[in-house]
């Protein structure tokens, strides 16, 4: 059974030589719904900027990334680009368009559907986000939470197999956080979350994976993985409070 | 410097707007052909940026207060193609958004503050930077370029004006370029302090031949050459004609020495070059290129000075500072 | 949204909003060239076309006030210039003239601004095959003027909570550097932006 996603032995160094990536290797099942934790600079964001392709500036040697059956190189970035689904740190980064309709349009047109089926993604990935009947909005006049949603939205209308995103909750209020976390729970798609937000992991990833420095140091379970008080202090991370207040009764 | 709609008539309006299309159409060649394409959305950027930029108020005296103009600085970040593509950029969103500049006149204003502003001091500060090398050179030539462009454009807008009748030269030209002599002075120092700043953080986004920035800097000498002449067309269309004293004063000399077929008005002795015959554009002809050099060596001397103490700063910065 | 004044009105829901955005543009500048072209033996004229203006700047709904608010922080240069041209012989007319003509070529492109969303009006450009360059630059500059503007706000605040002398050359010290702040962020911005085109497939 082929990975959703395979990770193998993967470096990489910034421009100027500090070591980002040292040797990642795992994989993710179709379906699967991992959390990547670790403390900043750990290398998260270089990590999910490598699922499709715009990381390393030179590709060169074997892929270490498999994305189902292609290996992320340049000959399949077209297709490697359209299964995996990015959401970038800063929304203003992604929503690069006049309008929500235009910037949830822009994957489909590059992907060279017709015009009416381009609408008809838009509407249905709008639908799935909640914002149906936004597609005239200008994005200056969005809340950070319905940003987020139409980046969302605009991957969603790409049809990806893979959801890969870079700290989604973030700056967002606690309503934009659990509107967003109940709009994931219902995306069944195979989906590897970076993020600091412990309680998203709890409540939507049953696995872990931990960064420090450029490595992977824990992959597992999350309970298990984050009720261990020791191993969340040395990476620099706190035991969620949702772990924290056990009642017997 | 905006022009707005009703000023020019309609043979100055269809001329400016043949030459700021001339112009746009080279300096979408050039870009067209060498931004590296992770470069794009750079230009929509810095257009942001320029109209983010002139919102920024520089108080000066009183309630008064300048702002950034910002056609040299454009250029001097991203070479004068970028730079025409960007200025243009903001001044049609300044026209189509806030009716600031006219729709009719958008040719004049993209001819007198992209062309004239943004290429024309690019050049200016290109020499400068070649001549004296380092930060220094780079802050030098940007406080003339920008002073001289600021002023050079708003003579040209001048003869625009006075091309079209709407405002006799003798009038228009000595307000325009007077007020613009002084603008000229804050677009200058305001142009140094952020580059200086810039150079400050990020050295490299001024270096024009680092590998950050191979195609911005390294114009290639065609579409250079190409908006030498535009300008060059520009200048002789709307400056030249006004700027007459000079071709009396060689007529003169050449009728004073025995040249030219006309009775010489003086005997066979060369007579003294400057015959006053006609006193008011004589005396503003005079008083304008005093002016010019008074400024240009004032400003230099400022600039050699602020650049001098800004180059020389430690690396250690104030407390009060980034 | 603090920039919002930039856009406020532009997608209010009247008659007039509801034109097309190629007409809307066509009969602007329709008015403009008009206004500009009219002989001065026929410059009465201008007043039926001022009143054309002003009754569909009732239709719009876009508030009067904004749009003589508009008008009145334009008028200044317009008056500043115009004023040289009393100096001359017949002046007082050509300054009427001058004025009459500016102030409805102004108020022409300021209803057509506030009826028409400027993404409606790039469609329009894009329909007129203006180069694909100048329409995505046009179309980024639009987009993240807003952001821009904000981030500039947010710093002089920043700065401005830092600062005890109020002297010149210090304060124009403070505002370039946010300016050079605000280049680099706006090429930053711009890289991940090219980033964020190319996850979506961009060629």
């Amino acid at each position: 059974m082929t990975p959703a996603l395979d990770v193998r032995d993967l470096h990489y160094r910034y421009p100027d030589g500090t070591e980002a990536l040292g040797g990642i290797s795992f994989s993710l099942a179709e379906g699967e719904c991992v959390g990547l934790i670790g403390p900043n600079g750990a290398g998260k964001s270089t990590l999910l900027l490598h699922l499709n392709g715009l990381l390393p500036e030179r590709p060169a040697g074997s892929a270490c990334v498999h994305v189902g059956d292609r290996p992320v190189a340049p000959e399949h970035f077209p297709e490697i680009r359209r299964r995996v689904g990015l959401l970038f740190q800063d929304a203003n980064d992604q929503l690069f368009c006049p309008t929500v309709f235009e910037d949830v349009a822009f994957g489909p047109q590059q992907l060279g559907l017709s015009a009416a089926e381009t609408g008809q993604r838009v509407r249905e990935a709008l639908a799935k986000v909640g914002l149906a009947g936004f597609e005239q909005r200008p994005p200056h006049h969005l809340s950070a939470g319905e940003k987020r949603r139409v980046c969302l939205a605009g991957v969603l209308a790409c049809q990806p197999s893979i959801l890969a995103l870079d700290e989604p909750t973030s700056s967002l209020d606690p309503r934009g956080r659990r509107e967003l976390k109940q709009l994931l729970g219902e995306i069944p798609l195979t989906k590897l979350i970076a993020t600091h937000d412990l309680e998203l992991v709890v409540e939507r990833c049953p696995r872990v994976i931990v960064m420090a420095h450029g490595r992977i140091v824990a992959d597992g379970p999350t309970q298990q993985l984050l009720a261990d008080e020791a191993l969340m202090l040395k990476y620099d991370l706190e035991r969620p409070h949702i772990l924290q207040h056990r009642h017997p009764h | 410097m905006h022009i707005p709609d009703g000023f020019l008539d309609v043979k100055t309006a269809v001329a400016t707007g043949a030459l700021a299309l001339a112009g746009l159409g080279v300096a979408l060649r050039q870009v067209g052909r060498s931004l590296p394409r992770a470069r794009m959305p750079l230009l929509g950027l810095s257009a942001a940026f320029v109209f983010a930029a002139q919102m920024l108020n520089f108080p000066v005296a009183g309630g008064t207060s300048g702002h950034l103009i910002g056609g040299l600085l454009t250029a001097a970040l991203l070479g004068p193609s970028a730079a025409v593509i960007v200025v243009s950029s903001v001044l049609f969103v300044q026209c189509f958004l806030f009716a600031d500049g006219g729709i009719t006149t958008l040719g004049a204003n993209i001819f007198n503050m992209a062309l004239i502003g943004g290429v024309g001091g690019w050049v200016i500060y290109r020499l400068f930077s070649r001549m004296c090398a380092g930060l220094t050179g780079k802050l030098i030539g940007a406080a003339l370029a920008a002073w001289t462009s600021t002023v050079v454009a708003s003579i040209v807008c001048a003869g625009e004006l006075a091309a079209s009748h709407t405002i006799t030269w003798r009038l228009v030209f000595p307000a325009m370029a007077g007020v613009h002599a002084l603008i000229g002075v804050g677009e200058a120092i305001i142009t140094v302090l952020v580059l200086s700043a810039i150079a400050k953080t990020r050295p490299e986004l001024l270096e024009s031949s680092s590998s950050s920035t191979p195609d911005f800097g390294q114009e290639r000498i065609g579409p250079l050459i190409a908006f030498g002449l535009l300008i060059s067309l520009g200048l002789a269309l709307f400056v030249a004609p006004f700027a007459s004293p000079l071709p009396d004063g060689l007529d003169k000399t050449a009728r004073a020495l025995g040249f030219g077929s006309k009775a010489a008005e003086t005997p066979a002795l060369p007579a003294p070059i400057v015959d006053y015959k006609m006193p008011g554009i004589s005396s503003e002809a005079i008083a304008t290129a005093i002016a010019g050099v008074a400024g240009t060596v004032v400003v230099f001397g400022l600039a050699w000075m602020l650049a001098g103490s800004i180059a020389r700063r430690p690396k250690a910065l104030p407390a009060n500072d980034p | 949204m603090q920039a919002d004044y930039l856009d406020r009105y532009s997608r209010l829901d009247s008659p007039l909003h509801r034109q097309p955005a190629g007409g809307k543009v066509m009969v602007a500048m329709a008015v403009v060239v008009i206004a500009v072209t009219l002989p001065r033996a026929h410059a009465i004229w201008l007043a039926p076309l001022a009143t054309l203006l002003i009754v569909l700047a009732l239709v719009s709904q876009v508030p009067l006030r904004y749009l003589g608010q508009r008008m009145l922080l334009l008028e200044p240069l317009v008056v500043g210039v115009a004023v040289l041209s009393l100096l001359q012989s017949g002046g007082w007319q050509v300054f009427v003239l001058l004025i009459s003509r500016t102030s409805i070529c102004l108020l022409a492109m300021l209803l057509l601004a506030n009826t028409t969303p400027f993404s409606d009006l790039l469609r329009v450009l894009r329909r007129a095959h203006l180069p694909g360059l100048i329409i995505t630059t046009l179309m980024l500059m639009y987009r993240y003027l807003f952001v821009l503007v904000d981030e500039s706000i947010r710093m002089k605040r920043a700065r401005a909570a830092r600062t005890f002398a109020h002297k010149r050359l210090p304060l124009w010290r403070n505002t370039a550097t946010i300016i050079g702040q605000l280049f680099i962020r706006a090429s930053e911005r711009g890289e991940r932006i090219f980033a964020a085109m190319c996850a979506r497939g961009w060629q």
